[in-house]
């Protein structure tokens, strides 16, 4: 059999080859330890730096504001409750969007139960945050804000330049989750004072395993893994140098070919999108425009997501289902109830994620399998009668 | 995230068997809601107890629809008796194995969805006779098949499984029968029903359901709010087996082509057909079952009979029965905190009226004749030197009669609505309370036809009206018959 075809770029992308190429002499002809002194450490060390120009230059920041973490979750974590743990007694008081990644969310919610109080901010039927009611939210007392820069799960972009100028002129910290949105946004901290942000390497076309934090020059952190001082005390432990020459490749190669990968995705996925439109009874989340390349998020009428997912699967085409199965015991999306969805809505939702390597004619193919996926599961589903045409 | 499914389970996935809804089907069923989030529908076509047609229509996760599919193939085609023995673990093996760790509700919802159909299809066959009540025409003749009454409970469990184990072909019902059942959801049926079915399904036995909860409403729950209305203190387990439980029953075997019926009672069949006491004569409960029609108790296995309760737990855990632990049920199943006098002021406006002594003289005030019973002292709310009891309970005019404890003897009693198992004459002891001991009586008729007088050579205390008379032979040991204790004095 062929292999599938991937359409959820958004869980993890492939390793792009150069990238590839990057990372293996580290993968084992070359060795050492960036903190040893002698000739291998300091190859190591010089790899682990250009991997930090790198990754500075996608974002730009400095190369001595990024630091290298675990990925994604790791970032978040340090960022949130780095920032929460170093605030001011006087200053536990934390505006976060509903929308955040869990990596943040649930960040948060633990500096909830260390005695921080939150302000949560509603988000708008296409999971928007509204800067006025961030500006609202913020009061003396408060030292941290969270919003994801793009949503992981709709693809809704947030306002980010406006979001981080209130939180720069109130003085509050911004954590920005750019995970989603790093390779597909200019992410510019140079001209937008955020705080923190956060990146993942294996959503890059990098490796899974690596991902970064940038921190402005400024911010004091609390760490939380403790030990031999690396990352500028921030985060001890040994560097993934292999990890991080990856990341660094795909840093730099996002950044050259930002553009183009860019008019490549949103071609395909409006492609997707003008396909599905013709389906009666799917519907697309998330902002009509202010969304990533890549990102399509879908309500199926009648149908439960994970059966899609499965169905598409079986008949060759991967992508992302948008909620957990209710037999699972698992709830609904909180980002799509959070933007006015029920329950049923988010259970019949899926994310279909297009990527640099799609190519058009695997657009069509799922297009096909797609509507064949919906109407045979629409065919056993007791909540979907067709309208009447 | 989660483990993978199995490939038989994608495989049904992919091709579903049997999707639709069947134009004029012989039962629907649905079970799951939005709040649970996945929803299973069936539609059925039983003739002749053989189950022609099945559809369905699922919402919900993979493991359901492949759930679903696997049961429609199970099913279809099948006899009745062999399409409700499906089990949870025979999906599991047709799935290819135990599904991925949380999806296994998938398995509970398409049965139940299934057996709902079954049910509504038995419900609607039984037509007026599961509303109503009345007795159904046995057309079955005399063979080694049985209906056996499951609660769920260790009683029931062992029924079935000491039938079983005597060869009988067995098959097993459980009674919707109010609302208030243990465990009830929006969505599947509540845990009684479910865990009931899955002890039937781990004997290898059938097991059905049967919607009472109309017949039950009325002839049970309505007049146990009545007696209270009308100064009497009912029995409702006695209305029960007087009207519901053994005629559904029987109305199930008779579909069924079963002739037996059988319950976890305590209590044996003697010939003629009588009631005899059981074994445990701890456990005994011929008092709540003298209602059963004659030509229903001819037709009804009691195996429990035979055993000691002590036993009978043993037995459920030698044999592994997951029921052997659940604990013992003592209250009125419909009011299971036991606080019967809410459960009647919810359902009639009690009006306030006097507290009086046997010579009418006013005592005090109360909150309403429902409150009380006959025989009772707490709560009456007068105070006096020495401690008052409740002796009569007169609605009409609104009037709680209090007097002391002597004031309750009463030397005989008017019975009414007898049902009699062997000729009157035989009667030696008649018994007026659940607990209470036998006492010599002697028996003639009443004025009435069909109403009888009991004559006590000692008095007896605490007679209340409404309560049960069962009358017993010489030797203490068979049921003569029984009826109702009337208000009214001979």
């Amino acid at each position: 059999m062929s292999h599938p075809v991937y359409l959820d770029n958004a869980a993890t992308t492939p390793v792009d080859p150069r990238v590839r190429a990057a990372m293996l002499p580290h993968l084992g002809g070359r060795r050492g330890n960036p903190s040893s002194l002698h000739a291998s450490g300091a190859a190591a060390r010089e790899c682990v730096e250009e991997g930090r120009e790198q990754v500075a230059e996608l974002v730009g920041a400095l190369p001595e504001e990024i630091l290298f973490t675990s990925g994604g979750t790791e970032s978040d974590n340090l960022a949130v409750l780095g920032l929460g743990r170093a605030a001011l007694p006087a200053r536990r008081h934390a505006v976060v969007s509903g929308v955040e990644h869990a990596a943040v969310r649930e960040s948060v919610r633990r500096l909830e139960r260390e005695g921080f109080e939150v302000s949560w901010l509603e988000v708008d039927r296409f999971g928007m945050v509204d800067p006025e009611e961030l500006a609202d939210a913020v009061r003396p007392e408060t030292s941290l804000a969270a919003v994801v820069w793009a949503n992981n799960e709709v693809g809704t972009v947030e306002p980010m330049e406006e979001l981080a100028k209130i939180c720069a002129e109130k003085g509050v910290a911004l954590h920005a989750d750019a995970v989603q949105a790093a390779g597909r946004l200019s992410l510019d901290v140079g001209r937008i004072p955020i705080s923190t942000l956060a990146i993942s390497g294996h959503k890059l076309y990098g490796p899974q395993g690596v991902g970064a934090l940038y921190v402005r020059g400024d911010t004091s952190l609390e760490p939380s893994l403790l030990g031999g001082g690396q990352e500028r005390g921030l985060r001890s432990g040994t560097e993934n140098v292999a990890g991080i020459a990856g990341l660094g490749a795909a840093a730099r190669l996002a950044r050259e070919e930002l553009e183009e990968r860019v008019r490549h995705e949103t071609r395909l996925r409006n492609r997707i999108l003008a396909g599905v439109a013709e389906i009666p009874g799917v519907h697309m989340n998330g902002h009509p425009e202010k969304r990533l390349s890549n990102n399509l998020h879908l309500t199926v009428d009648g149908v439960e997501a994970e059966g899609l997912v499965l169905v598409l699967d079986a008949l060759g085409y991967e992508i992302g289902s948008g909620s957990a199965c209710a037999s699972g015991g698992h709830k609904a999306s909180p980002v799509l109830l959070a933007m006015g969805r029920d329950e049923r809505e988010a259970f019949s939702s899926v994310r279909i994620t297009v990527g640099k390597d799609n190519t058009p004619d695997e657009i069509e193919g799922f297009l096909e399998a797609f509507s064949q996926a919906v109407a045979r599961l629409r065919e056993i589903s007791p909540l979907y009668t067709p309208m009447e045409s | 995230m989660s483990e993978r499914y199995r490939p038989q389970v994608i495989e049904h996935l992919v091709r579903p068997r049997g999707v639709g809804e069947l134009a004029d089907p012989s039962g629907v069923g649905e079970s799951g809601d939005a709040a649970c989030g996945d929803i299973a529908r069936f539609t059925v076509d039983v003739e002749d107890n053989a189950v022609s047609g099945v559809r369905y229509k699922v919402y919900g996760c993979a493991a359901c629809i492949a759930a679903a599919s696997a049961l429609a193939e199970l099913v279809e085609g099948r006899h009745l008796l062999a399409a409700a023995r499906v089990s949870r673990a025979d999906l599991e093996h047709s799935l290819g194995g135990p599904l991925p760790q949380g999806k296994e509700h998938a398995l509970t919802l398409v049965l139940d969805a299934l057996h709902s159909a079954f049910e509504d299809h038995l419900n609607r066959e039984g037509g007026s006779s599961l509303v109503e009540g009345g007795t159904s025409s046995a057309g079955a003749t005399h063979d080694n098949g049985v209906v056996a009454a499951m609660s769920g409970g260790v009683d029931s469990a062992v029924t079935a499984l000491l039938l079983k184990e005597a060869g009988y072909q067995v098959a097993t019902v459980t009674f919707r029968l109010h609302d208030g059942e243990r465990g009830s959801r929006s969505c599947c049926s509540p845990d009684t029903v479910l865990f009931a079915r899955d002890t039937a399904h781990r004997m290898g036995l059938p097991h059905f359901t049967l919607n009472l909860k109309e017949l039950f409403g009325q002839r049970v729950m309505r007049d146990f709010v009545g007696a209270y209305q009308e100064g009497e203190t009912p029995n409702p387990c006695v209305a029960c087996n007087a009207h519901v439980k053994f005629h559904a029953a029987a109305f199930l075997a008779d579909k069924l082509g079963l002739y037996h019926v059988a319950t976890g009672h305590y209590a044996r069949v003697a010939e003629g057909p009588s009631l005899a006491r059981p074994v445990d004569g701890d456990k005994d409960q011929t008092y709540v079952l003298w209602p059963v029609p004659k030509e229903l108790l001819a037709r009804t296995i009691f195996p429990l009979g035979e055993h000691r309760k002590t036993e009978v737990r043993k037995i459920a855990e030698k044999r592994g029965l997951a029921v052997a632990y659940t604990p013992e049920s003592q209250d009125i199943c419909f009011i299971p905190d036991g606080d019967y006098r809410s459960f009647v002021r919810k359902k009639v406006r009690a009006e306030p009226g006097d507290v009086v002594d046997l010579g009418g003289r006013v005592l005090g005030r109360h909150a309403g004749v429902v409150d009380f019973t006959v025989g009772q002292r707490r709560g009456i709310g007068v105070s006096a030197p020495t401690a008052l009891y409740v002796t009569e309970v007169r609605p009409s005019t609104r009037q709680v009669v209090v007097g002391r404890r002597r004031d309750l003897e009463v030397s005989e009693i008017l019975v009414r609505d007898m049902n009699w198992f062997l000729l009157p004459e035989a009667s030696r002891f008649v018994q007026v309370r659940y607990n209470g001991a036998p006492v010599p009586c002697e028996i003639e008729e009443g004025e009435t036809k069909g109403e009888w007088i009991a004559r006590f050579p000692e008095p007896v205390v605490g007679v209340a009206p409404g309560q049960s008379a069962v009358f017993y032979t010489a030797d203490g040991q068979r049921v003569v018959g029984g009826g109702i204790v009337s208000r009214r004095t001979p």
